[in-house]
C-alpha cells in the first residue's frame, strides 16, 4: 500500500539551496526540502536549527537571500502569507492565528466574507452551512457559532487546518501543502490521535509538513523525515523501520547515551519528611490526598490531562485554594491560597509557561536570578550591584547559562536557557521543594540534558522536588517515587528507585 | 559552496556592522539627539535662549514638570496610569494657601500626606475594586478637581503675612534656585529608591511580568499601591511648588500636567506597557518638552499655534524614541 503510492508520489513544493542570515547569525545555509504529493513529511531539528525560519520562507513571510522555491516544477516567489495560500501553501503555528471573540465560522472565512454575499448582505445562513461542511471530515463536533475561545486547543488547530484547506481549494490548488508547527504539544494524548487520524485521511488530498520537537509520535505518523541541524540540512529519509536513537545521534551530533535520565546519579533520599500533604482535596478538582516528600526526593506525578495532577501542584504552590486537609512545609503550614506564604515558607514553581510565567522577559538575566535574593545582596540596607553581579555570575556558571552577558535581557535567550535562568532563580534562593511543571518542554535535546544534571545535583543537595513530565520514560527516568492519578483521584504509588523502575507499558495500564 | 564570491560576503558585514550599532542605540540616546537638535533651532532663532537667566527659567520650570512626571512613572512602570494627577496638583495648590494661613509650616506635611492618601486611595481601587487604573484614576481625577472647586471655586492669592512660609519653594541658596533643588533632589531619591531597594525592583517585575512577580512571591497589590502613592505625593509636591512660587492657588492648574507627564516619560522612551524604562529617559524626557515649551515663546511663536506644535513634537518625538522591540503590538 506504502510503496504504491510512493511511485505515483510527484514533488509539489521544493525549496533549493535557501540561506536566510540575521544579524550576527546565519539562520538557514543553502538548506533544501522537497514536498512530494500525498505525504506527511516530518521536519525535526533542535531548538534554532531553523525549522520556523524555513516554514517563514515558505509562506512568504520572510524572503530568503538565497535560493529559490519551485513549486509544481515552476520557479515561484512568495510575497506574504496571503500570496503563499494563493499557491496552495498554509501553515498553522503552535500560538495559533484565530480571534478569540469571533465565532468558528467567522473566523474560517474571515476576510473572505465576500463569496457569501447575497443581494448585497451576508447571508450566515450559507457560511454556517459551509463551515459545517467544511469541518465533517475533521471529526470534531463544534457550534460552528460558538465563539473560538471556547474552543479545546485541539479543536481550535482543527478550525485553522479546515480554513487553509478551504483557502487552497477555493484558489484551486490541486495538492495544497498545510505546514503544521509543533501541533502536538498543546493536546493531550487522545487529542493527539485524533489529530494523526485526521492528517492520515488528509493526506490523500494534501501535503502535510510536521514539524515536532516529540521524535515518537513523528517516526510513527510521518513518511518522510527531514532533519536540521545548526541551520544546514542533516538527512532526508524514509521512517520506515528508522529508530529514535539514530535519529537523536542526528539531531544532537553525537551518540546519546543510554543513561539519557542520569540514572547512576539517583540517591535515595534522606530520612527528613520536606514536604507532608494530609487529606488535601478541592471540589471538582481533586479528591482527597496524601503523601509525604523526603528530603532529595524526586516525585513524579503521573496522569492524563484532568487527571488533577495539575491543579494539586497549583494548590501546594499556593496559586489556587483548596477545600480540605494541610500542606506542611518543613514543620510549617504556610497559609493556603496565597503564593507569597508558600514562596516564603521554602515552595517554588517552575511553570510550564516558561515566557509567560516564569520570567520578566525585558529584564536582564542578572535581574531575574536575583530577584528572590535581592534582600540577600544588600551592603548597608542598600542592594549592592557588586553583590548583584558576584551572585548572577557564580549561578550562571553553575547552570551554564548561555548568554552574551549578565545584564542581556532574558527575551533573547533560547528556551532552554530561561528554563535554566529560572531554575537558577528558585535554587540560589534556598528553596526546600521544587515543583517542576515539564520543565523540558519545548527544549532542545542538549539542553534537557543539562537540566536533567542541575536536577540530579540539587536533589543531591537535599531539595525536595515534585515533576510532572512531557513523556512517561522521563517520569520514570527522573522520580524516585511515581504517584499515579487517575479521575481526580490518587489511585496509586510506585517505587522507581535505581534497578526498580517500571517499564512505560506497566504504567500507562493504570494511567488510563 | 564553499568559495563564496568576496563581495557577496562583504555587503553583508557592513550591513552587520550597521546593524550592531543601531541595536545598541538606547531610546534616551535619540532623546538626547533632539534636545539638541531643538535647543539648536532655538538658540538660531533667539540668542537670548542660551542667556543664563532663560536657562534658570527652563530648568525651574522643568524641575516642576520632572517632579509630576517622575510621579507618573511609576504608574505607567507598574503598567497602569494615574490621570489624577491633574486633579490633586489643583487641589493641594489651594488648599495649600489655605492651610498655610491656618496652620503655618503644617501645611507642608499635610498637603504631602493627602497626596499619599490620594494615591493610596487609586491604589486601592486597581489592586481591591480590581477597575484598571486608566478607569479608575479617570474617576477618581473628576472627583477631587471637584473639590478643588470646593475648597475654592476661583484662584486664590495668598495673604502678604504669609509669605514667608513660601520662602522653603522661593528662596534660593548661592543663586541656584530651591525649586530646582527641590527636583534634583526628588530625581537622586527616587534614582535610589528604585535601584537600591526590593520595593523599587519590584515595581519593575510587576511592570514586566505580573504572573511571573506574583508566582514568585511578590506582594502585587503592596506594590502597585506603593506606585500609586509615590505618584499621589509627587503630584502634592507639584501643587505646592506651583502655590508657592505664585503665592496663591489655583483650581484648574493642575490640567495640563495630566497629559505633559505622561508626555515627558513617553517622549523619554518608556513604553506604556510597563516594566521598562527609569528615571533618567523621565529626565531627558522633561528637558525636551521644557526646552520646546519656553523655546517656542522665546522665539516667538503664535500662542494659538504652539499646542498644534507641542502636538506634533510629541508624536515625532515618540516616534523616534518609542522602543518598538518591546511593544509587538500597538493598540
Amino acid at each position: 500500500m506504502e510503496t504504491t503510492i510512493s511511485r505515483t508520489q510527484t514533488v509539489v513544493l521544493a525549496a533549493e539551496g535557501i540561506t536566510r542570515r540575521f544579524p550576527g547569525v546565519t539562520a538557514l545555509d543553502h538548506v533544501s526540502l522537497e514536498i512530494r504529493s500525498n505525504e506527511i513529511l516530518g521536519l525535526v531539528g533542535e531548538n534554532g536549527a531553523g525549522k520556523s525560519v524555513l516554514t517563514k520562507i515558505l509562506i512568504g513571510i520572510y524572503q530568503a537571500d538565497e535560493g529559490r522555491i519551485w513549486l509544481n516544477g515552476n520557479e515561484v516567489v512568495m510575497n506574504g502569507t496571503s500570496d503563499a495560500i494563493q499557491k496552495g501553501i498554509g501553515a498553522v503555528f503552535q500560538e495559533g492565528s484565530l480571534i478569540p471573540n469571533l465565532s468558528v465560522t467567522e473566523n474560517l472565512f474571515l476576510c473572505h466574507e465576500a463569496d457569501f454575499l447575497q443581494y448585497g448582505v451576508l447571508s450566515k445562513r450559507r457560511m454556517a452551512a459551509e463551515a459545517r461542511r467544511l469541518l465533517l471530515p475533521m471529526n470534531i463536533d463544534i457550534d460552528v457559532d460558538a465563539p473560538v475561545a471556547s474552543l479545546s486547543a485541539a479543536a481550535k488547530q482543527m478550525v485553522e487546518i479546515a480554513r487553509v484547506l478551504w483557502l487552497s481549494e477555493k484558489y484551486g490548488a490541486s495538492n495544497p501543502v498545510v505546514i503544521l508547527d509543533e501541533p502536538t504539544t498543546v493536546l493531550n494524548d487522545s487529542e493527539r490521535d485524533t489529530l494523526f487520524d485526521i492528517l492520515n485521511k488528509l493526506k490523500r488530498r494534501a501535503s502535510i509538513v510536521f514539524i515536532s520537537h516529540r521524535l515518537q509520535e513523528v517516526l510513527e505518523n510521518c513518511d518522510r523525515i527531514v532533519v536540521l541541524k545548526d541551520g544546514q540540512n542533516v538527512t532526508d529519509m524514509p521512517t520506515a523501520g528508522l529508530q529514535i536513537s539514530e535519529v537523536e545521534k542526528l539531531l544532537v551530533g553525537h551518540d546519546f547515551s543510554g543513561d539519557r535520565f542520569r540514572e547512576n546519579e539517583q540517591l535515595a533520599p534522606n530520612e527528613p519528611v520536606t514536604l507532608k500533604i494530609e487529606q488535601m482535596g478541592k471540589a471538582g478538582a481533586f479528591e482527597p490526598v496524601s503523601f509525604d516528600v523526603h528530603e532529595g526526593e524526586i516525585i513524579s506525578l503521573v496522569g492524563l490531562v484532568g487527571s488533577g495532577k495539575e491543579e494539586l501542584c497549583r494548590c501546594i504552590a499556593g496559586l489556587d485554594q483548596y477545600d480540605t486537609g494541610s500542606v506542611t512545609i518543613d514543620g510549617t503550614r504556610p497559609r493556603k491560597g496565597s503564593s507569597r506564604a508558600a514562596v516564603l515558607g521554602g515552595i517554588g514553581h517552575v511553570p510550564i509557561e516558561r515566557r509567560e510565567e516564569g520570567l520578566a522577559l525585558n529584564l536582564s538575566v542578572a535581574d531575574n536570578i536575583n530577584y528572590l535574593v535581592l534582600d540577600k545582596l544588600k551592603w548597608a540596607g542598600l542592594i549592592s550591584s557588586r553583590l548583584e553581579k558576584e551572585h548572577a555570575r557564580r549561578w550562571v556558571a553553575e547552570c551554564l547559562v548561555k548568554t552574551p552577558s549578565i545584564g542581556s535581557a532574558c527575551a533573547g535567550l533560547s528556551g532552554g536557557n530561561q528554563q535554566k535562568v529560572i531554575l537558577s532563580k528558585w535554587l540560589s534562593s534556598g528553596v526546600r521543594l521544587l515543583i517542576l511543571d515539564h520543565p523540558t518542554r519545548g527544549i532542545d535535546i542538549g539542553a534537557k540534558d543539562e537540566v536533567y544534571r542541575l536536577i540530579r545535583k540539587f536533589a543531591k543537595s537535599g531539595i525536595a522536588m515534585i515533576i510532572m513530565c512531557d513523556t512517561l520514560e522521563e517520569d520514570i527516568g527522573l522520580a524516585n517515587r511515581l504517584l499515579v492519578m487517575r479521575e481526580r483521584r490518587l489511585i496509586g504509588e510506585i517505587d522507581a528507585s535505581p534497578g526498580h523502575k517500571p517499564s512505560p507499558q506497566e504504567l500507562i495500564k493504570l494511567v488510563v | 559552496m564553499e568559495e563564496k564570491p568576496r563581495e557577496r560576503v562583504t555587503q553583508p558585514d557592513v550591513r552587520k556592522a550597521a546593524m550592531r550599532l543601531i541595536g545598541r542605540v538606547k531610546p534616551v540616546h535619540l532623546t538626547i539627539v533632539l534636545i539638541l537638535v531643538v535647543g539648536t533651532f532655538m538658540s538660531v532663532g533667539n540668542k537670548e535662549f542660551l542667556s543664563l537667566y532663560n536657562i534658570d527659567t527652563i530648568l525651574s520650570f522643568g524641575a516642576i514638570l520632572l517632579i509630576a512626571a517622575l510621579g507618573q512613572m511609576f504608574a505607567i512602570l507598574i503598567g497602569g496610569i494615574d490621570l489624577s494627577v491633574g486633579g490633586t496638583i489643583s487641589l493641594i495648590s489651594v488648599m495649600f494657601v489655605f492651610l498655610v494661613h491656618s496652620v503655618g509650616y503644617w501645611a507642608y506635611p499635610i498637603c504631602l500626606a493627602t497626596g499619599l492618601v490620594l494615591g493610596y486611595i487609586n491604589g486601592v481601587i486597581l489592586t481591591r475594586v480590581k477597575i484598571p487604573s486608566f478607569i479608575a484614576t479617570l474617576g477618581t481625577g473628576g472627583i477631587i478637581t471637584s473639590l478643588a472647586y470646593v475648597v475654592s471655586p476661583r484662584p486664590i492669592s495668598a495673604a502678604s503675612d504669609d509669605y514667608g512660609y513660601f520662602a522653603v519653594v522661593n528662596g534660593s541658596v548661592w543663586g541656584v534656585s530651591n525649586v530646582f533643588i527641590i527636583g534634583l533632589v526628588t530625581f537622586v531619591c527616587i534614582l535610589a529608591f528604585l535601584r537600591f531597594s526590593r520595593a523599587g525592583r519590584n515595581i519593575y517585575f510587576v511592570g514586566s511580568n505580573i504572573k511571573m512577580a506574583w508566582m514568585s512571591g511578590t506582594d502585587i497589590a503592596e506594590t502597585r499601591n506603593v506606585a500609586f502613592m509615590l505618584c499621589g505625593l509627587c503630584a502634592a509636591m507639584v501643587g505646592i511648588i506651583i502655590s508657592g512660587v505664585r503665592y496663591g492657588g489655583d483650581p484648574v492648574v493642575g490640567t495640563s500636567y495630566v497629559l505633559n507627564s505622561v508626555a515627558a516619560v513617553v517622549v523619554g522612551g518608556t513604553a506604556l506597557t510597563g516594566g521598562t524604562g527609569g528615571v533618567v529617559s523621565v529626565l531627558f524626557g522633561t528637558l525636551f518638552l521644557s526646552l520646546l515649551d519656553n523655546g517656542m515663546n522665546v522665539v516667538g511663536i503664535d500662542q494659538y499655534f504652539q499646542q498644534a506644535l507641542l502636538g506634533v513634537m510629541i508624536i515625532l518625538g515618540v516616534a523616534v524614541t518609542f522602543d518598538r522591540t518591546k511593544t509587538p503590538v500597538i493598540k
